[in-house]
């Protein structure tokens, strides 16, 4: 610990206004190991499935939801509990950083999914379900749900994560970035069809 | 709570003692956090007090994650010499209690008379917070209360830390040092006395078991200063180990701060007190499980004697365990702790005539249950037992024992409902099967444990 008179004379010279230490950051690493970490775990791999496995995410995406939460444009209730406030005083180039750093993280594994919910949701991926106007998730997410660009990876996502998400779609609790597509999609699905679609995701 | 005899009758038969009780053993959860950290309370707290392992983490690393404009000033080599909240993270505490008992408590002047029954205490306490960084590392959880029952403001929990993150294994090591005023308040597992839950929140209204371990509360009724150093790693390993030392306030009366002896109203610890935690956590899913040891040697001298030797020795060693289960909807956990107590009584058997050792057991198990973070309750068990010690444990109307015994025993359920995360109302029922030695005429005066059965209701606010 240094002395008071060495922390305050500096201090004093050079005190001004700034954003945050995290705006401040510049080693990403640093600040997903001290910070993120605590939720999303270490690389990004979270334990919770209250919080989303970010290690292998599209960076464009993840770009996407953190100026989503600094602009408090994406609302559902766990981004105004956690994220607004963790992102409120992040910068772009921070945002950036951080993006590219998960996007370069090694995805978790996948956990075994009931093969027959599994076969089904893997049915929804790849085909839709015709009949309720919902459109195969293929589309945008990839042939192995590996995402593109704003619209996310899905792989290897923590499954009750993916049906509560689902869920904040078709409520249009969540909102913020490609939501009214996704609103328009979940409207059609029944809980159930939500969380076969989730656990064969989460088993990939 | 152990007492000498010289002073056995002036603490037993003061309901203030059982103030003081409740007083040390309240804890709170601090909006000041969530000011810092523009987090709702839930990041933190299953509901509050209880910690989530997003808040043991962010406790152990110092209370740092800040996310309020700074004032800043950086050195030529960018490292930070002042990180400082635009805005102070101050925060309140209000609360508001009803308390009565089953039976009403004597008039304490008038023989044969009762006291009024359904004390309420408004406030029971008020709290001024500073809850959060002080400095790049740095961070600090001061607590300042007015307690109705003593009419003043005095200094309550207090953890003030340093700590530091680093890399190790491909994980993150913590290591930390923390300065506080009492023994398992810097501790964030929820099973440890100063948090336990359901059992730190109760009723300063009513009498409570005379017996307690000191590491359950009794060092910190004392006023004790300790230091510990502690590493975290894995969110899994957590070892600490630290000193204490009494610092009690006011002490000196006029004559200002001198030297500890005599004079001390609540004993002297004669020498640093060692103080160890070890605690293993595994987190799954929604799960986390921890079970852990810890402890503390203490020598103190007996109230109003000097503080050279002789003096009496409490080694006190715990195991406890949590579990709890954080989902979105529904949120369990469960709590509970072994205390024992060994105490070697070299001052009080020469002065008061004591066993020359004497041991205590505690037990405490409790599960709660909220649905939606707004609607739960909590069930729990207690039990205190040991060694018969007539001149340690004395007879006293209300507040004395039966054939020298310190064993209670009984349960306590509460009900909750939080209709803001900030806000708590809960109605708590205490019933004793046993207290202070028996179940009947406990204190040769006739009254009964039973009698001491408590319902208690509060309103706790917290902005």
């Amino acid at each position: 610990m240094k002395t008071r008179f060495m922390i305050l004379l500096p201090a004093l010279a050079l005190a001004g206004v700034s954003a945050s230490a995290i705006a401040q950051d510049s080693d990403a690493g640093t600040l997903a190991r001290e910070v993120c970490a605590s939720c999303h775990g270490p690389g990004g791999r979270s334990i919770s499935s209250t919080f989303p496995r970010l290690a292998g995410q599209q960076a464009p995406y993840l770009e996407a939801q953190l100026k989503a939460f600094r602009g408090r444009t994406r609302g559902d209730p766990m981004a105004q509990a956690y994220m607004w406030g963790m992102a409120s005083q992040m910068d772009d180039g921070t945002i950036e950083k951080l993006a590219t750093y998960y996007a370069a993280q090694q995805p978790a594994h996948g956990r075994a999914a009931d093969p027959k919910l599994a076969q089904r949701g893997k049915v929804i991926y790849e085909s839709g379900i015709p009949g309720a106007n919902v459109p195969a998730c293929v589309t945008c997410h990839g042939k192995n749900a590996e995402g593109n660009s704003t619209f996310p990876r899905l792989a290897g996502q923590h499954a009750e994560y993916l049906v509560k998400q689902l869920s904040l779609f078709k409520s249009a609790l969540r909102s913020g970035g490609n939501a009214p597509i996704m609103h328009n999609i979940s409207e059609g699905m029944t809980f159930d069809q939500m969380t076969e679609v989730s656990a064969y995701l989460a088993s990939k | 709570m152990h007492l000498s005899k010289t002073n056995i009758t002036l603490a037993f038969t003061s309901v203030v003692v059982a103030a003081t009780l409740g007083f040390s053993e309240s804890s709170y959860a601090v909006p000041s956090f969530a000011r810092q950290t523009g987090m709702a309370c839930q990041a933190c707290h299953t509901v509050f007090p209880e910690l989530t392992p997003f808040g043991r983490s962010f406790k152990l690393n110092g209370y740092q994650i800040d996310n309020l404009p700074q004032v800043a000033g950086i050195t030529s080599s960018k490292n930070y010499e002042l990180l400082l909240n635009q805005l102070p993270p101050l925060s309140m505490m209000f609360q508001v209690s009803y308390t009565s008992t089953s039976k009403a408590l004597p008039d304490s002047v008038v023989g044969g008379a009762d006291a009024q029954n359904g004390q309420v205490l408004f406030p029971q306490q008020a709290s001024l917070f500073y809850a959060g960084r002080i400095a790049q590392g740095l961070g600090a959880f001061i607590q300042m209360t007015y307690s109705s029952d003593s009419g003043s403001f005095g200094w309550d929990n207090t953890d003030i830390r340093y700590a530091r993150q680093m890399p190790l294994a491909d994980d993150a090591l913590t290591l930390g040092v923390t300065l506080n005023n009492n023994p398992t308040v810097q501790d964030v597992w929820n099973s440890t006395p100063a948090w336990q839950t359901p059992f730190d929140q109760r009723t300063s209204a009513a009498p409570t078991p005379g017996a307690a371990a000191m590491i359950d509360g009794g060092l910190a009724d004392r006023g004790v200063a300790g230091a510990s150093v502690y590493a975290w790693w894995k969110n899994s390993i957590y070892a600490e180990f630290g000193l204490y030392r009494s610092s009690p306030q006011g002490v000196g009366g006029s004559a200002g701060a001198g030297p500890l002896d005599s004079s001390t109203p609540g004993g002297v610890l004669t020498s640093n007190a060692p103080y160890w935690r070890l605690a293993y956590e595994r987190q799954w899913d929604r799960n986390a499980l921890s079970f852990g040891t810890y402890g503390v040697v203490a020598k103190i001298s007996p109230e109003g004697q000097p503080a050279g030797p002789p003096s009496d020795r409490f080694r006190d060693v715990a195991l406890d365990g949590q579990y709890q289960y954080l989902g979105d909807e529904h949120i369990f956990s469960l709590q509970s702790t072994y205390i024992k107590e060994d105490m070697t009584l070299d001052a009080s058997s020469v002065l008061s005539g004591t066993n020359p050792t004497n041991n205590l057991k505690t037990f405490r198990l409790a599960g709660t249950y909220f649905y939606q973070r707004t609607y739960g309750g909590s069930l729990g068990y207690f039990s205190t037992s040991g060694s018969s010690d007539a001149a340690f444990y004395p007879v006293e109307p209300v507040f004395g024992f039966a054939n020298g015994s310190p064993d209670s025993k009984g349960w306590i359920a509460e009900v909750d409902y939080v209709p803001w995360e900030n806000v708590k109302l809960l109605a708590q029922y205490t019933a004793y099967s046993k207290f202070n030695g028996a179940s009947s005429n406990y204190d040769g005066s006739g009254r009964n444990a039973s009698d001491n059965n408590t319902m208690y209701l509060l309103a706790w606010l917290a902005y």
